[in-house]
């Protein structure tokens, strides 16, 4: 097929998916939103390699009116009503957005960072201190969007700028101290974040006027849903770009890179200030979503769950990432705590007597170890990654191969 | 890469400048320990001492690992954690031990065979984690080992939760944490004295193991440059096996002094202690031996006088910002050797 | 530049029509199940796995008891209960998060009339919004945090949609009581001077220490120190060193036992610094065979010397009785089978709801009015006849009962590992409460494993 035509064609897929989906829920017939959705997937099939933006709009269209005719469907109707997965699911793109964030940082520039929760609580608190009863203040919440990723992102610069000339792994350390320093700094300065406490009242997003409702979860959705597709874009973007390209050279060789002319520290500054403020951003929406922030909601568990979610994923891969946040908090949030309440329900011997959520953790740890041993690249990877850690597999070379971590081989 | 497994301070050197430089780190924290001695007085530092030496012997297990094999071992933490609960599990479970032992050969044989079973169990766990976990990644990115190790972690922490419970468990105190004597106008307990005692002598162990021995050499070599190592005969993988049964069994070790002196462990314990003994690593130079055992008995000070003047909410923070600003402004630490800035 | 735009109308299209699909939230498939009278639900939202289910599952069988003794009699108002049990721990520890989402789980099921728990206020700060928007009774037995109620306090924020519809009520008193409560107690009954106070840096415990600090130093006491230790803290060497020079007469910990109480004491002990220990609910956490108990943590002996203020009826007039019929219900559970600190009161909360119910029953016309119906009884002042006795809620839906239990550790106690003995209870709001809230009430060995609240 020529590229026009095949663009027509996608176009047209595009736009009758959209109107099929539109009738469907209108009407509400679960059927017809099922044939739009194979049309925009569709579009995203034929556009795939050929229109990233387009490609990401078609796919995210797709997921979102799939998603809850879904969960209408058994089992997973079981497991709770339509609009609780639909709120579930505005959290799930929380943790997208950090999962798509952290992968700047750690999947396409291979530095580690292992105290991402923080900028998630500077972006959140940068909120709570804007529009809450604490300060008296109301800014709105979508320039505040924008507001929280900057300060995440100056944070970021601030901690990246003297530390990012260090070595990758004590990186992974630099940012792990900064990870524990940030939320016991808002615990014990009580004046200014109301310490352990948390800053409550949080405004809801508005638009024209019309409030977000505490109890109809569709506007967070579609708040969301948008967020993580330009989010998306914009990486998409960042990633076919030259700065993008640096950051992989820098991951794949950065002596490499460094010698071909790649100012190594200012690229890497921006990864971390960019990752920083996709983090913000979450922050800013998840503070506005629960109305409530407090230091406990950023430990270091948030961050090492983002990391599995990373590395589960794909490292590298944006759709791989952004799947593998969604399905691992998913299952951790909705279904390891169903198959609890299930088995103690129906008394089976030895299965009720396990709690699944006290082991995530485990299955994270055994999870993490797996992957790294038997794939590397992530339940679904990015090419070009999956080409470079299999790299011993290919030929037996010597052991000085291309060092993620930015090492110089000895 | 670090290239130094260990340094020798003392060893006479030609060049008095070198020798003043390798001196230089000793006189700072000499001068340190006194600053704060005058500061927090004779009963608090007693309190840095055995904090800091639990800190140190942990350290020395980071130190080792990163020396030979440039790994942050991030399980290490863990790995102090399981060590405590094997020295409950065989004094309080197999033996018995409730509370204090009177009888002091006795409570001798008790506390040597806690360490050599600690350590032994401990060190083989180590080096069956880097067995499994580490050494088919040794030439993958050196993320892949990192994130292994932090999966490790997880793990560890999890069984150990799944077998004693999430509660934190009572340990018994065999050497009577209420016994103490007169020092300086302090009055410090026998378990402190015996704490600091049993770290010092297991460091000159390892100095001397390291320094003397043909393993010792073969570790040195092997930290310094793998492939010429390799090429003279050093068999590489068992080499780094004992580095890890080393670190892990001094590891151990920590776990056993601090069943003894807190009488109180939980399964979260190594990821806080994990977190003080890497920076006490880094804060030495990390790879160097001495100099992590120095930067444990820092770390030690920087806590207790934050707790001593006022600032104890803030003193896991103080830690944390002094590592930042370690590897910020020194990051080959105090002993290390300063390195280009290789990223 | 064509393929852009028209992709754009298509996805305004799906918003629009998604907006359209907001606009009306799902309620078709509630009104089914309204007119015929048949089964409704209780929520429970509480912390009920790994190291916070000691705290949340006494509760939890509280109001399971009450819920089988009312089913038992034939349902409430023609309708038979079941409950919907949500844990919102997560690795073990309560998740503010997890709360917020089972508080949408429960006010979206509208077969659920109204909600037991939960047990830490910081939970309560999120579930409040959510639960005061859709106007589900929510009763708390544990809460104790002032701000959760008090507009003086800042509870406004939590209630902003409808700040005068009442839909928190909780049978716990306030820490505005509880702290003070020692305070008099340490003063005037232990004669203490000089209080070493330390708080583990939480919503509970930081508040509860303030209290109790600013009251001391009221009745003429002084602080030797004051002094944060973070819920992770493992050595108090240091502190307690320091502390011993300024020559404290007893020290109050304001907090829980996870986050140090017990190794507090423990070092206390060790380090020679042999003084009474004071603390709110958050230690008095179990018996010396208790796993994680403070006593058990720090041994019998050393916690001899330890008292505890617990913020509701200790000494309840059917306690005997209660306590009997809820260890012959959960005899065949494996743990938790003897009632703790917070069952009563949730056994309590589980009473109001239900006879609220059964006043609402005859004239609500659909379930949503019966949800309102159910909330509106609670709040308008009326008395409810509970196993704590009567209880009423003031207009912020703080309890009529200000009473204070103290607690005393006997060592002597199941054999020598050490358990708390209730000593007395004052009752701080006149006589509401009824008889029983008489200052001197009469000693009793409460030898049952009891949680923590905060």
């Amino acid at each position: 097929m020529k590229a026009q035509n095949r663009r027509n064609a996608a176009l047209a897929a595009l736009v009758i998916g959209a109107a099929l989906i539109a009738i469907g829920y209108v009407v509400g017939l679960p059927p017809v939103v099922f044939v739009g959705a194979l049309f925009t997937a569709g579009c995203a099939a034929l556009l795939q390699g050929e229109h990233r933006s387009l490609t990401i709009v078609a796919g995210m269209l797709t997921a979102t009116a799939l998603l809850p005719v879904i969960v209408l469907i058994q089992p997973f109707s079981t497991f709770s009503s339509q609009n609780l997965w639909i709120d579930g699911f505005s959290i799930a793109g929380i943790f997208v957005l950090l999962a798509l964030g952290l992968n700047i940082v750690v999947g396409l520039s291979g530095l580690l960072d292992l105290g991402y929760a923080a900028f998630y609580a500077i972006g959140s608190y940068t909120f709570a201190f804007a529009a809450s009863s604490f300060t008296g203040l109301d800014f709105p919440f979508w320039p505040m969007l924008i507001a929280g990723a900057i300060s995440a992102a100056v944070f970021g610069i601030l901690l990246g700028a003297p530390t990012l000339r260090l070595r990758g792994d004590y990186l992974a350390i630099v940012t792990l101290g900064f990870g524990e320093i940030v939320p016991i700094v808002i615990l014990n300065s009580s004046k200014y974040t109301l310490g352990p406490n948390g800053i409550g009242g949080i405004s809801r997003p508005e638009i024209f006027g019309f409030e977000f409702p505490i109890q109809n979860p569709w506007p967070f959705y579609l708040a969301m849903v948008g967020i993580v597709t330009i989010t998306m874009i914009l990486i998409y973007r960042l990633q076919d770009s030259r700065l993008g390209r640096a950051w992989m050279a820098i991951r794949e060789d950065e002596l490499a890179a460094a010698s071909s002319g790649v100012n190594t520290v200012t690229t890497k500054l921006l990864a971390f200030a960019l990752g920083a403020s996709t983090a913000g951003l979450a922050g800013v929406f998840a503070a506005s979503k629960l109305s409530v922030v407090t230091p406990n909601l950023f430990r270091f568990d948030v961050s090492f769950t983002v990391l599995a979610m990373v590395v589960l994923g794909g490292m590298g891969n944006i759709w791989g990432v952004a799947i593998g946040a969604f399905v691992l908090y998913t299952i951790q949030s909705v279904i390891l705590k169903q198959l609890n309440q299930f088995f103690a329900a129906a008394d089976v011997p030895f299965l009720s007597s396990i709690d699944f959520i006290e082991y995530q953790f485990l299955l994270y740890g055994i999870a993490l170890v797996a992957m790294m041993l038997l794939r590397p690249e992530g339940l679904f990877p990015s090419i070009r990654r999956k080409r470079e850690l299999h790299v011993d597999d290919a030929g037996e070379g010597p052991t000085t191969t291309a060092d993620a971590m930015g090492a110089a081989p000895q | 890469m670090s290239s130094v497994a260990t340094s020798a301070p003392a060893a006479p050197s030609a060049n008095p400048i070198l020798a003043l430089r390798r001196a230089g780190p000793f006189f700072f924290v000499l001068a340190l320990a006194a600053l704060v001695y005058a500061l927090i007085g004779p009963q608090q530092f007693a309190n840095a001492l055995t904090i800091g030496a639990i800190y140190a012997l942990i350290a020395l297990g980071y130190t080792m690992v990163y020396g030979i094999i440039a790994l942050i071992n991030f399980a290490h933490g863990e790995i102090f954690m399981v060590g405590a609960f094997v020295s409950l599990f065989f004094l309080g479970e197999q033996l018995g031990q409730t509370g204090p032992v009177r009888d002091l050969p006795v409570l001798l044989v008790l506390v040597i065979a806690a360490f050599l079973v600690t350590m032994v169990v401990v060190g083989l766990l180590g080096v069956l984690i880097e067995r499994f976990a580490y050494r088919p990644l040794r030439n993958a990115p050196r993320l892949a080992p990192l994130i292994t190790a932090i999966g490790i972690s997880f793990i560890l922490q999890n069984v150990v939760q799944i077998i004693y419970g999430p509660s934190p468990v009572n340990t018994p105190q065999i050497i009577a944490p209420t016994e103490r004597f007169g020092l300086l106008g302090a009055s410090i307990g026998y378990v402190n004295l015996f704490v600091l005692a049993a770290a010092v002598v297991l460091m000159v162990l390892l100095q001397l193991f390291v320094n003397r021995t043909r393993l010792g050499r073969a570790m040195r070599s092997t930290a310094q440059d793998r492939e010429a190592a390799q090429l003279m005969g050093v068999d590489i993988n068992r080499t780094i096996a004992a580095t890890f049964f080393i670190g892990s069994a001094l590891a151990g070790a920590a776990g056993v002094v601090y069943g003894l002196y807190f009488g109180n462990i939980s399964f979260v314990i190594g990821f806080q202690a994990g977190l003080k003994a890497f920076t006490a690593a880094v804060l030495g130079g990390i790879g160097n031996i001495t100099g992590a055992a120095l930067g444990g008995f820092i770390i030690g000070f920087v806590e207790v006088t934050a707790a001593a003047t006022g600032y104890f909410v803030w003193a896991q923070a103080l830690v944390f910002t002094t590592l930042i600003l370690v590897l910020v402004f020194r990051p080959a630490g105090l002993l290390g050797q300063q390195l280009g800035e290789r990223a | 530049m064509e393929l852009r735009k028209l992709a754009a109308l298509a996805v305004g299209t799906m918003v629009l029509a998604a907006a359209c699909q907001a606009g009306a939230p799902g309620s078709p498939s509630a009104g089914a199940s309204g007119a015929a009278k048949g089964t409704l639900k209780i929520g429970v939202t509480l912390p009920l796995s790994g190291g916070a289910r000691a705290d949340g599952a006494p509760a939890l069988r509280g109001v399971e008891l009450a819920v089988a003794e009312a089913n038992e009699a034939g349902g409430v108002g023609g309708y038979n209960l079941e409950l919907s049990v949500l844990d919102h721990a997560v690795n073990g520890k309560y998740n503010e998060q997890q709360g917020a989402k089972d508080m949408q789980t429960l006010v979206g099921d509208t077969s659920v009339i109204g909600a037991v728990g939960p047990y830490n206020s910081a939970v309560a700060k999120v579930q409040i919004p959510i639960s005061n928007d859709a106007g589900l009774l929510q009763c708390s037995p544990a809460n104790t945090n002032e701000g959760l109620t008090k507009p003086d306090f800042g509870a406004l924020d939590y209630r902003k949609n409808f700040p005068d519809r009442i839909n928190y009520v909780r049978v716990a008193t306030t820490d505005d009581i509880q702290g003070p409560a020692m305070s008099a107690y340490a003063y005037n009954d232990l004669g203490l001077r000089n209080i070493l106070v330390v708080d583990d840096v939480t919503t509970f415990g930081t508040g509860v220490a303030d209290n109790f600090q600013k009251e001391f130093e009221r009745l003429g006491g002084t602080t030797a120190d004051r002094i944060g230790a973070n819920a992770d803290t493992t050595d108090f060497v240091p502190i307690i060193t320091a502390a011993k020079e300024k020559n404290p007469d007893g020290v109050y910990y304001g907090g829980v036992v996870p986050s140090g109480g017990g190794l507090l004491l423990k070092q206390m002990a060790q380090q020679g610094l042999d003084v009474p220990f004071l603390g709110p609910d958050g230690i008095k956490n179990g018996s010396g065979e208790d796993e994680g108990a403070l006593i058990q943590i720090a041994g019998s002996d050393e916690s001899k010397n330890s008292y505890a203020t617990v913020a509701a009826i200790g000494d309840f007039p059917a306690k005997a009785e209660f306590d009997g019929r809820f260890t012959e219900h959960f005899k065949d559970e494996s743990d938790f089978k003897t009632p703790g600190a917070y069952s009563g009161p949730a056994y309590a909360c589980a009473t109001i709801i239900l006879e609220a119910l059964e006043k609402a029953a005859a004239g609500a016309a659909d379930m949503a009015a019966l949800r309102e119906a159910v909330r509106a009884n609670v709040t308008a002042g009326t008395a409810f006849e509970t196993v704590l006795g009567s209880v009423t809620f003031d207009e912020n839906g703080d309890t009529s009962q200000l009473i204070i239990s103290f607690y005393k550790v006997d060592p002597a106690l199941k054999n020598g590992k050490g358990d708390w003995v209730f000593i007395e209870q004052q009752d701080f709001g006149g006589a509401v409460g009824g008889a029983e809230g008489s200052p001197e009430a009469s000693g009793e060995a409460g030898g049952s494993p009891e949680a923590s609240g905060s």
